[in-house]
């Protein structure tokens, strides 16, 4: 068993700084997990405290059935892909790849079977004799997972591997990490990184954790789940803002009434929408945030029910859609994905539907109120 | 703030201009003493100063190798090898620890250690010259060796930390993540990821302790132990008025620093930079 546990982790880098607070958190066998978050949330500083790189933290690590709080980071059956890669410059790529398997004293023959069967799967046999500084990023990357691979560990950790990489190379890459992923299903993964669309493309399960003041206020995960229900039912506004791009829309609006199909809003702009929530515990005229996406802003033409009827301050085109951006109502401005070239342009009145099951309803303190 | 034309045609001349008077300042003795220790006694004394020799004549350096060179020669290689050895390994432990280990008075240890720097080392000879007379080791060549590797130490721990601490953190962690202990880390890693900054602690404190000479006055007496240094005082005292032969014996004396100098100038530089800017 490669579960990891994480029990009431706490870390502070002195007395007044804490990083990481209140982690309650299980990664099941063979789970891909992605920390993400902001800059400064300690999402690094949590994988380095699974790897044991970082001590010096209140609560419990449990890897499998072991509790490693005091482990080496050698003696943990980890294995872990720095971002810059971490590669020793004076060796070779085999004598790299197999520099941990001489430390543990593995047979000479062993470690030659298992750098060439690593090297066979990245496709990197052909740099074998070569020292880092001779290869593409692309490929001191192929080889710093090579040098994970050969160690055979239980928990593979990645500190945001990619973000060195152009663009391209980075989506080519995620796709061998996840099959990476595939070819040791028994092997549980954790990887760090700031960008939404690698943890959406890669994960599992996705721990979203806070920084800052929220962290303070609310503990350090914001929250944990699929992809999906991350994306579809975020849990407060930090977590609805930070998944998608264009980031969700939020416009101020006051709760009305409760109703069979949910709950009654009026915005500022007056545009009344009913949102299928339970806002029973809401009173008549409490302040409430709507949510909407901007690819679920959809264009309509005439008088219809749940709509948003504004001024076109800019287009911008993309050839398969565009980014319509709406002023008034709002501090920033709303902004509608729609398919093509949108069929407006600046200055124009436009109006969008917001379909009621797209809408998301926060109360005063940013909590998500339930689907109904 | 941008500089006015006037100012920037006046570095542009201003500049080569010092360099090759800094040029001619350096080079003109070291001529001279070449150009001298081709000559006859008599024929330094008949010719200009600046005239060249009338022949390559080499009995000058005939002269001085038959006589005790060879052995000052022998002396200085042994000391100076010893000695940079062991500032080397000593002072890349010490750098290690002071990069990157965290312990209790790491800063005020590192800073004591800098500050060892501007002791003069005169105040230091007679404190030594008695501890090397009670040890036993006066007048021997390992009486130079634990004074050259003390007082080379401070700058030489100062440029390897600074050095060190260049070198990814990452790499550290990569190496635990193996299954090294610090003994391996330094030994695997950072020993020879430290390559340039050894070479630099190497020439320089070679060029510094092959010219040494107070200490090898004071803590040495006889021919058999002594330094080159001394070899050139005591060609001095025998030829008093033979130029030439002294002149030779600087030229052969400084001949090996030239060869260092010339191959290893980037790195020294390089390496004194890295540690005069960070830190």
């Amino acid at each position: 068993m490669t579960s990891i546990t994480l029990s009431g982790v706490n870390k502070s880098f002195g007395a007044n700084f804490p990083v990481i607070r209140d982690v309650d958190l299980t990664i099941e066998d063979g789970e891909f997990c992605v920390f993400l978050g902001p800059s400064g949330c300690g999402k690094s500083t949590l994988l380095r405290m699974v790897a044991g790189l970082e001590t010096g933290y209140t609560g419990q690590i449990r890897i499998g059935d072991r509790v490693v709080d005091k482990v080496e980071p050698a003696d943990r059956q980890v294995a872990m892909v720095f971002q810059n890669y971490a590669l020793y410059p004076h060796m070779t790529v085999y004598d790299n790849m197999a520099f941990g398997l001489r430390q543990a004293k593995t047979a000479k023959d062993e470690i030659d079977r298992r750098v060439q069967e690593a090297a066979r799967i990245l496709q990197i046999e052909a740099l074998l004799d070569r020292m880092p500084k001779a290869l593409s990023g692309g490929q001191r990357q192929r080889v710093a997972i090579g040098r994970a691979i050969v160690r055979q560990p239980k928990v593979f950790l990645f500190d945001e591997p990619l973000s060195n990489l152009d663009a391209a190379l980075r989506v080519h890459m995620r796709a061998e990490i996840a099959t990476l992923h595939r070819n040791f299903p028994a092997a549980s993964m954790i990887y760090v990184t700031h960008d939404q669309t690698e943890a959406m493309a890669l994960a599992d399960k996705i721990v979203l954790l806070h920084a800052g003041k929220d962290m303070l206020k609310h503990g350090s995960i914001a929250q944990v789940g699929k992809p999906l229900d991350l994306y579809h039912r975020p849990r407060n506004l930090f977590v609805a803002g930070f998944l998608g791009s264009p980031t969700m829309n939020f416009l101020e609006a006051t709760f009305v009434a409760q109703e069979p199909v949910g709950a009654r809003v009026v915005l500022k702009s007056g545009e009344e929408l009913t949102v299928p929530v339970d806002g029973s515990t809401l009173a008549a005229g409490a302040p409430v945030t709507l949510g909407v996406r901007p690819e679920h802003l959809a264009p309509v033409v005439g008088p219809a029910p749940q709509t948003l009827t504004r001024k076109v301050s800019a287009v911008e085109h993309f050839g398969e859609y565009s980014f319509v951006y709406l002023e008034g109502g709002t501090s920033a401005p709303l902004i509608a994905k729609v398919p093509g070239d949108g069929g407006v342009k600046a200055g124009d009145s436009a109006t969008y539907a917001a379909p009621a099951d797209c809408c998301h309803l926060f109360d005063a303190d940013g909590i998500a109120l339930n689907h109904i | 703030m941008a500089s006015s034309p006037v100012a920037r045609v006046a570095g542009r001349i201003a500049v080569p201009v010092l360099g090759l008077f800094w040029l001619a300042v350096t080079t003109v003795p070291f001529l001279f003493m070449v150009m001298t220790s081709f000559k006859s006694q008599q024929e330094s004394f008949s010719s200009s100063v600046w005239a060249l020799p009338e022949a390559l004549d080499l009995v000058n350096y005939r002269s001085v190798l038959e006589g005790p060179f060879l052995t000052y020669f022998k002396n200085s290689v042994m000391v100076v090898v010893i000695s940079v050895v062991l500032i080397m390994l000593i002072s890349a432990m010490a750098a290690f620890a002071f990069a990157r280990m965290r312990f209790r008075f790491n800063d005020a240890l590192f800073g004591l250690i800098v500050a060892g720097m501007i002791v003069p080392i005169h105040i230091t000879l007679v404190p030594i010259y008695l501890m090397t007379r009670q040890m036993g080791l006066y007048d021997s060549q390992f009486a130079l060796i634990g004074p050259y590797v003390a007082t080379s130490l401070p700058i030489s721990v100062f440029i390897l930390t600074e050095f060190m601490r260049q070198i990814p953190k990452e790499l550290e962690e990569a190496a635990r993540l193996d299954g090294c202990g610090p003994f391996a880390i330094f030994f695997k890693v950072f020993l020879p990821l430290s390559g340039p900054g050894l070479s630099t602690i190497a020439i320089y404190n070679g060029i510094m302790l092959w010219n040494e000479f107070i200490f090898a006055y004071v803590l040495t007496s006889s021919t058999g132990t002594r330094t080159l240094p001394l070899a050139i005082w005591d060609y001095q005292g025998q030829y008093t008025a033979n130029i030439p032969a002294i002149l030779t014996v600087v030229t052969l004396t400084s001949l090996p620093l030239v060869v260092a100098y010339a191959f290893g100038q980037e790195k020294i530089v390089k390496g004194m930079m890295a540690g005069s800017l960070k830190g």
